[in-house]
């Protein structure tokens, strides 16, 4: 899988990409997921502003609700689930299209005329992928921001003094780190679900197998991905001595 | 379900253990590291904002029993399962397998929902155990080795703070997940097209909805637990 992944940074950095067949992919792969992606983050921003405001209130530290529940969406809870989600619909449609491709033997007649799959039909859909999770990403956790706003009118809390909340917890370095986190979500699901489908073999059957150990590779990848760049960056901070600001 | 319906041990067993034992490895990685991780975020929150890290067991234990555990365990049951209940039952109405039972006057509801159902009910249940057990590993090994914290100070706070109650509603969370997950992906399974592409656009299909359901659900349980 890396060897894939490596040509696969080869060939684009040969300038091989094409970039209207990428252009093609965003709009099949990420505009047909734009819906799920936001009634997602609506409601993973509900369920942490409810749950973190149940919690709270056992601390007697309600004041903080925005801040914290933000934050906690921001860095760690928004970027998993969603990219969960993504994996699902993004990852498993394009797996299951190279599967298919690769099964009914489309990719080895692609071979026979002289030209490189990987470079033809792989890399434009890895970068669509890429960037369309990266987008798709970004705006899910900007809906799970709306999404907690607009519940905490609910549960009683001033809206308002909510958002105001929201700067005092929520950093630069958070925002950098999630982020981060959502361009990594989207390189992972890109480079697992092209490899499993350009792996599939034996029929329909093998579409359906690479199909679903695409979906459980990037669910486990995603949540070890996550644990590491949390570590991460605890230890950056530890060693920066930038303190908690 | 026909009235006289008559309880189907061996599939229910086979199911029990495909969905239920042969996901527990995936479960107990994936959730360790979710533990792992919860008390990390949670310590750097309480810093910021209560200045010390006393509670960071307690807050860290609660958010995984109520919240985190039975959902991020269902959602990697549902891609680990749903995608392959719908392709299977997908490709048995594709090769005309569901027309032959009703030939045999099987009931292919009878036969395949009620057993996966029961065995996915089942797997739920007790992963969602499984996991908050790992969980809460993972995050007494962290609280230890990076906050300085004894493991015997943070399962004292956690079994403070997590109140009998919370365990019966993530249990009634569990067993609402475990029951989304095989009948949606198996009433994809029944809708699937014919040819195989439609196999794998149920099987897609499935997977994308129930996991968007059990988020929904999570939030109206969570709603009517906690708010009302």
């Amino acid at each position: 899988m890396i060897l894939f992944a490596c040509r696969c940074l080869k060939l684009s950095c040969q300038g091989k990409t094409n970039w209207h067949a990428v252009l093609e992919q965003i709009f099949q792969v990420g505009v047909k997921s734009l819906g799920m992606t936001v009634t997602a983050g609506l409601f993973v921003g509900a369920i942490m502003a409810l749950q973190i405001d149940v919690q709270l209130k056992d601390f007697g530290a309600e004041a903080f609700l925005g801040g914290l529940s933000t934050s906690t969406t921001l860095r760690n809870v928004g970027p998993v689930l969603i990219a969960f989600l993504l994996s699902g619909k993004v990852g498993a449609y394009t797996s299951a299209e190279l599967g298919t491709m690769e099964v009914t033997e489309q990719l080895n007649a692609i071979r026979l005329l002289g030209a490189d799959p990987v470079e033809y039909i792989i890399l434009p859909r890895a970068w669509a992928v890429v960037i369309s999770s990266f987008l798709l990403l970004i705006v899910g956790l900007m809906v799970t921001i709306l999404g907690g706003v607009v519940f905490s009118q609910f549960i009683g809390v001033n809206p308002l003094s909510y958002i105001q909340n929201i700067p005092r917890i929520v950093t630069g370095w958070s925002l950098g780190l999630s982020i981060i986190k959502s361009f990594i979500f989207g390189l992972l699901i890109a480079i697992v679900s092209c490899y499993k489908g350009y792996k599939a073999h034996g029929g329909a059957v093998g579409v359906g197998v690479a199909v679903q150990s695409c979906a459980v590779t990037n669910l486990i990848l995603i949540i070890f991905v996550d644990f590491f760049l949390s570590m991460l960056s605890s230890l950056l901070q530890d060693v920066l001595q930038v303190g908690y600001f | 379900m026909n009235l006289n319906y008559r309880f189907r041990i061996r599939e229910t067993l086979e199911q029990m253990y495909l969905l239920g034992v042969q996901s527990v490895p995936i479960v107990f990685i994936s959730l360790g590291f979710v533990g792992i991780m919860m008390v990390l975020e949670l310590a750097f929150h309480m810093r910021l904002v209560l200045k010390h890290d006393a509670l960071v067991p307690a807050f860290s234990a609660v958010l995984m029993v109520r919240e985190l555990g039975p959902v991020i365990t269902c959602l990697l049951l549902t891609s680990r399962i749903g995608a392959g209940i719908a392709a299977e039952i997908g490709s048995m109405k594709v090769t005309e397998q569901l027309d032959a039972m009703k030939m045999l006057s099987i009931d292919p509801i009878d036969y395949l929902v009620i057993p996966r159902l029961l065995g996915s009910v089942f797997a739920a249940l007790t992963l969602t155990v499984i996991s908050i057990a790992v969980a809460l590993w993972g995050g007494a090994f962290l609280a230890v080795q990076r906050l300085g914290s004894s493991s015997g100070e943070y399962f004292n706070t956690v079994f403070f703070f997590v109140k009998f109650p919370d365990v019966i509603r993530c249990l009634i969370k569990a067993v609402v997940f475990g029951s989304l997950i095989p009948l949606i992906a198996s009433f994809h399974g029944f809708r699937c097209g014919l040819g195989s592409a439609a196999v794998g656009e149920a099987a897609t299909q499935s997977v994308v909805r129930t996991s968007l359901v059990i988020i929904i659900a999570d939030f109206i349980l969570t709603y009517l637990f906690y708010a009302i």
